[in-house]
């Protein structure tokens, strides 16, 4: 098979084999690490897709931030002294069945739709990007700021410990 | 050749399992998990439309607001699970009884 | 440029928002021990501007779209802005650190800032005309509810019910946004007028599945915003585990917001231009799906709530209730039923942020939440008790109270439609909610005890405050014939010429 449709079938194992595992397994932590792989898996297909900019923000920001952040989340919820990070799984039989039940609506959307066919060559994005931000896309971009700021002051808020007057 | 139609199965495979994963779990943070999965999924359908489908770059500006909510929503849920933490000793969900449907 | 200076023209109550925000924060960072009245003031400042600002809007009739078609401003959006600003507005002047019991101690600036945060990303919500806005605004009106709910961080009530919550709408969300991704993919564009322009030119049938799916997910966000059934779960735990303000605030805002956004997403997305904005595309019959969830939503509200024992959690199910009629004013797919919408956001704003006032108040002076602690209220609070009879005939919908003339409306705009046999089922919840608001209003008049303590002594400035609100909920009446013809003006939806 060509050279694309061979990284395409490694990336896409790659992907869903380890979430599976993070849907799965037992261990919180081996679900960490195995999202881990899940966020490589999801960068390199975009970098397959042409989408230079967002596989990066994606290892910058999925992987760099939030799965650190998890990361985190993991550890200090559990006690040190007692490596016990073992997470339960409850009613699988009728979540397997609900799941099941969506992959094959989707799938069948995917399938069946006649998508249009414009498609659009892999060339840098990042110009392109930049350029969408600071016109069509102005007013998100500025407003995600304000996102920022309140998760930001919001996250600091709950976590911090002693309350001053 | 690997078309659109492998990149929309492969998250629809994602998004259900994250859907598994979300039904499940009882740790908040393996559903964290689970919810990220699905917004990946659905940034892959994103990236993947604008590379065969739509020809601009629409969808890949919409999969970086929809990273920056995802870091933004994992902050602030992490803070919770942390003060949930604190003051049970306990991630798990379904010891957060007290609430009742 | 010239784009840019034109819609920053068209945004000044969003952008009196922003600049109070950042304001608040600088103000809590460096200013000493005037701190909480100034932050306090700075978002009543704010908001009061914002409103000026709305109003001068809607009365300027603006139409268009704005930051290269990501917001839109119509009447009829300039309307609902005026609303969510008066209801973020309402609600701050209504409570205070000092008459919320649960809010003692806390830190002032923070919630403020939230508060007005929560405010600018429903004024974006409602405006919303491309679908990264949508999903962003969306989430912002999120996010900040999520951080607003879990403020009682020691208290175990609040933070089970902000996880709840967060896990809850990131789900919801998630699924939205995975909905959203296909309607990008099948249309090419992320503008609701693009998106219409391909939905208007018929679908191929081959194409039709992936629009009901994708719709179905779209609504999953919508209805969890509205807590609409089945995306309600959280409504309860929320509500009650909130500090009371906040869920003062929550009970309006994002439903609101949620509501036009869903308005706006179905008849500027989903209509037909030839046939004006009210013609919905397609042989799909959204207003067949609608009306089910309208009334699954009333009905559940309706008949949980009636065996409610805790103030916030009765207030609650009737909020999910209330979604529902306001649901009607959606479905009747209409002038009328806009018209209707209107005037029961802005009913429902004074009938709930003063019940929910009369429960703060109860907490404070009385520490509970429980219906079983108000008997006896009518002989040691007097005032109270008769804006809270005000409050729950309102919520009832009898008349000389606006509650009547929302129902009303909403009533009348369904039926016009024709759909007698919904309009019935209604009518028949309506009588059911009844039930439960007389009952609280029974409890509190009528049954017996508590009357050995002493009378409950409110601060002026509450009592003001009772006042205000009940007679809000009478004096409109008189001056019907002006909203009528505000709201009448407001009806025209720019669907995206």
């Amino acid at each position: 098979m060509s050279g694309e449709a061979l990284v395409f079938w490694v990336f896409a194992g790659l992907t869903l084999g380890s979430a599976f595992v993070v849907v799965l397994s037992r261990t919180l932590i081996y679900s960490a690490f195995a999202l881990l792989v899940t966020f490589f898996g999801v960068a390199g297909l975009y970098v397959l897709l042409g989408a230079d900019f967002l596989a990066a923000t994606q290892l910058l920001v999925y992987v760099g931030g939030i799965l650190v952040l998890l990361l985190f989340g993991v550890m200090l919820t559990h006690r040190i002294y007692d490596l016990d990070l073992r997470s339960e799984t409850t009613q699988l039989g009728s979540g397997l069945i609900v799941a099941a039940g969506l992959f094959v609506v989707l799938t069948a959307v995917a399938l069946k739709t006649e998508w249009p066919g414009l498609a659009r060559m892999p060339a840098p994005t990042t110009a392109a990007i930049g350029r969408l931000f600071l016109r069509e896309y102005l007013l998100p971009f500025e407003a995600a700021s304000v996102l920022l700021l309140v998760a930001l002051m919001g996250a600091a808020m709950i976590v911090r410990r002693r309350r001053s007057a | 050749m690997i078309g659109l139609q492998h990149y929309l199965v492969l998250s629809a495979g994602l998004f259900a399992l994250g859907v598994l994963g979300l039904l499940t779990r009882r740790n908040a943070v393996n559903v964290l998990m689970s919810i990220e999965l699905i917004l990946n999924s659905a940034n892959v359908n994103l990236v993947a439309f604008s590379r065969y489908a739509s020809g601009n770059l629409g969808g890949q500006v919409f999969a970086v607001f929809v990273i920056v909510v995802a870091a933004a929503e994992v902050a602030v849920a992490l803070a919770i699970v942390l003060t949930l933490y604190r003051l049970r000793r306990t991630p798990n969900l379904d010891d957060a009884s007290i609430l009742k449907g | 440029m010239y784009e840019l200076t034109r819609s920053l023209a068209a945004f000044r109550p969003e952008l009196a928002l922003l600049i109070g925000l950042l304001l608040v924060v600088v103000a809590d960072t460096f200013a000493g021990w005037g701190r909480q009245l100034m932050t306090r003031l700075l978002t009543i400042v704010s908001l009061a501007a914002a409103f000026g600002f709305a109003l001068e809007l809607s009365a300027a009739g603006t139409r268009g779209p704005l930051f290269s078609g990501m917001l839109v401003i119509d009447p009829l959006g300039a309307a609902l802005k005026l609303i969510l600003v008066a209801a973020g507005l309402v609600t701050v002047l209504a409570f205070s650190f000092r008459n919320s019991r649960e809010l003692h101690g806390l830190g002032h600036g923070e919630l403020f800032t939230l508060v007005l945060a929560l405010v600018f990303s429903c004024l974006l919500l409602a405006g919303a005309s491309d679908i990264v806005m949508l999903y962003l605004a969306l989430e912002m009106v999120s996010i900040t509810s999520y951080v607003m709910v879990g403020y009682l961080k020691g208290d175990r009530l609040s933070n089970e019910a902000s996880l709840k919550y967060v896990l809850f709408g990131a789900a919801s969300t998630g699924s939205m946004l995975y909905g959203l991704s296909l309607l990008y993919g099948l249309t090419g564009t992320t503008s609701l007028r693009g998106i219409q322009e391909y939905l208007a030119g018929g679908i191929p049938d081959a194409n039709r599945f992936a629009v009901y799916a994708l719709t179905l997910l779209v609504l999953a966000g919508f209805g969890f915003k509205i807590a609409a059934v089945p995306f309600h779960f959280w409504c309860p735990d929320v509500y009650q585990g909130a500090p009371t303000p906040v869920t003062a605030l929550l009970s309006v805002l994002p439903k609101a917001a949620g509501l036009a956004i869903a308005l706006r997403f179905f008849y500027g997305a989903f209509s037909v231009p030839e046939r004006g904005p009210w013609d919905l595309a397609g042989s799909i019959d959204w207003t067949a799906l609608l009306m089910l969830v309208s009334v699954l939503t009333m009905t559940l509200g309706n008949v949980a709530a009636l065996t409610q024992t805790n103030m916030k959690r009765l207030l609650a199910y009737s909020s999910i209730a209330h979604a529902g009629f306001l649901l009607m004013g959606i479905v009747a797919l209409s002038e009328n039923g806009a018209r209707g919408l209107l005037v029961y956001l802005a009913a429902y704003l004074v009938m709930n942020v003063g019940a929910f006032l009369v429960v703060t108040l109860v907490h404070l002076h009385e520490g509970s939440f429980d219906l079983r602690d108000y008997p006896g209220l009518h002989r040691r609070a007097p005032l109270l008790t008769l804006a809270m009879s005000f409050f729950l005939l309102s919520l009832v919908g009898i008349p000389p109270f606006v509650g009547f003339l929302a129902k009303l409306y909403v009533f009348s705009a369904v039926i016009e439609q024709g759909q007698g046999a919904y309009a019935t089922i209604a009518a028949v919840n309506a009588a059911v909610a009844a039930y439960y608001y007389f009952k609280v209003l029974k409890v509190m008049i009528i049954d017996p005890g508590n009357e050995a303590k002493p009378a409950l002594e409110l601060a002026r400035v509450d009592q003001l405050r009772l006042a205000a609100l009940a007679l809000a909920n009478v004096v409109p009446l008189f001056f019907w014939d002006w909203i009528e013809g505000w709201a009448r003006g407001a009806l025209v939806l720019y669907a995206g010429r």
